[in-house]
């Protein structure tokens, strides 16, 4: 009886293990091989020859991580403090951008479609918002009117942040990786 | 107690072989990875423009609405693949991939290439026929290519700008 137990454990404890490290890695898979930078997440292996076993899987932000041509893309689901994005709140970017040739900066549902308004513009593009004298950014994401850069978003529940780099030198080793990445700040909901 | 402690141990070891065993499997079983949906999507040979995708509208691939893409879907068993085009003077880039989204290889506006694309896309055999060509090459170990190429978009109306045109 015993013995029965404890193969009984042993094979509960494989199955959720098994299967549960399985939907992680399929869902969110971020503590396999992602580069994580405050709310900010990027698959940098991804198209890569070399990348790792779970690099490989079918998952819908690593497969656009996929940007050849020095590209790279990160996905913020959180704000700074590590609060769920939702779109009843105004948020703003605040900081720097890695050095790239552009970016930009979308709001996007669970299902990656643009949640910006329909007749407006999908997103932030780098050539197309205003800076500080020092260089650096002020963008607000939010339903209400917001001052400086001002993207309206439309609908309800949560969002997910997307910034694209292009032709971008983000990981070679120039200058500060670390501090190059904007915060995002929850101004009120 | 020992007992149950290196079951519990053994469970553990086989929750990570079933794993192991997940993640080498399900890339080859699933259906909806990016090859197969541009199969389904573009059974043709010639370069297709994706649709930008609308404010809205479900955009599985993630594609950047800010950019145009064009996907040319190439098979290599019946020859050499080729990229010849005209390139805009914004930013482009080029990129080869196979079947598994490994991307063999790219290149961008700032490579020096200039506005007129000559790409040829060989096999490691038709490689070896063409290796005295003044042309960039991309090898691999597989059949089938796909090229993707992709550019900024002009830049969009101003939203103000229609909205006070609706208005009068």
């Amino acid at each position: 009886m015993r013995f029965l137990l404890n193969l009984f454990l042993m094979l509960v404890i494989a199955l959720a293990v098994g299967f549960g490290l399985s939907w992680y890695a399929l869902t969110d898979g971020r503590l396999f091989g992602a580069y994580q930078s405050g709310p900010w997440t990027a698959w940098t292996q991804s198209g890569s020859p070399r990348r790792p076993l779970h690099a490989r899987l079918p998952h819908p932000e690593r497969r656009a991580a996929a940007r050849p041509g020095r590209g790279l893309q990160l996905v913020a689901t959180t704000d700074s403090d590590g609060q769920r994005l939702d779109r009843a709140c105004r948020y703003r970017i605040d900081g720097r951008t890695p050095t790239a040739t552009f970016w930009t900066l979308i709001p996007v549902a669970v299902n990656g479609a643009s949640i910006a308004r329909a007749d407006g513009r999908p997103g932030f593009h780098s050539a197309r918002v205003a800076r500080a004298n020092d260089g650096s950014l002020q963008l607000y994401v939010s339903k209400r009117l917001s001052p400086l850069n001002w993207l309206e978003i439309t609908g309800d529940g949560p969002f997910s942040l997307v910034l694209s780099l292009y032709d971008t030198v983000f990981f070679s080793g120039v200058g500060s990786n670390e501090t190059s990445l904007p915060s995002i700040i929850r101004e009120g909901c | 107690m020992v007992r149950t402690i290196l079951y519990a141990i053994g469970g553990i070891l086989l929750g990570l072989a079933i794993h192991l065993v997940v993640i080498l499997t399900l890339p080859r079983l699933a259906d909806n990875s990016v090859y197969s949906q541009i199969v389904r999507s573009m059974p043709s040979t010639r370069p297709n423009f994706w649709p930008v995708p609308k404010p809205g509208e479900a955009n599985p691939l993630r594609l950047d609405p800010n950019v145009s893409y064009a996907v040319c879907l190439l098979d290599l068993t019946d020859g050499p693949g080729d990229s010849p085009g005209v390139l805009p003077v914004a930013f482009w880039s080029i990129a080869v991939y196979d079947r598994t989204g490994t991307v063999l290889y790219s290149t961008t506006n700032r490579d020096g290439i200039g506005r007129r694309s000559s790409l040829g896309i060989f096999d490691p055999a038709q490689t070896r026929l063409l290796a005295e060509q003044k042309i960039d090459i991309a090898t691999g170990a597989l059949d089938r290519r796909i090229a993707q190429r992709r550019r900024l978009r002009p830049h969009p109306p101003r939203p103000a700008a229609s909205r006070h045109s609706r208005a009068l």
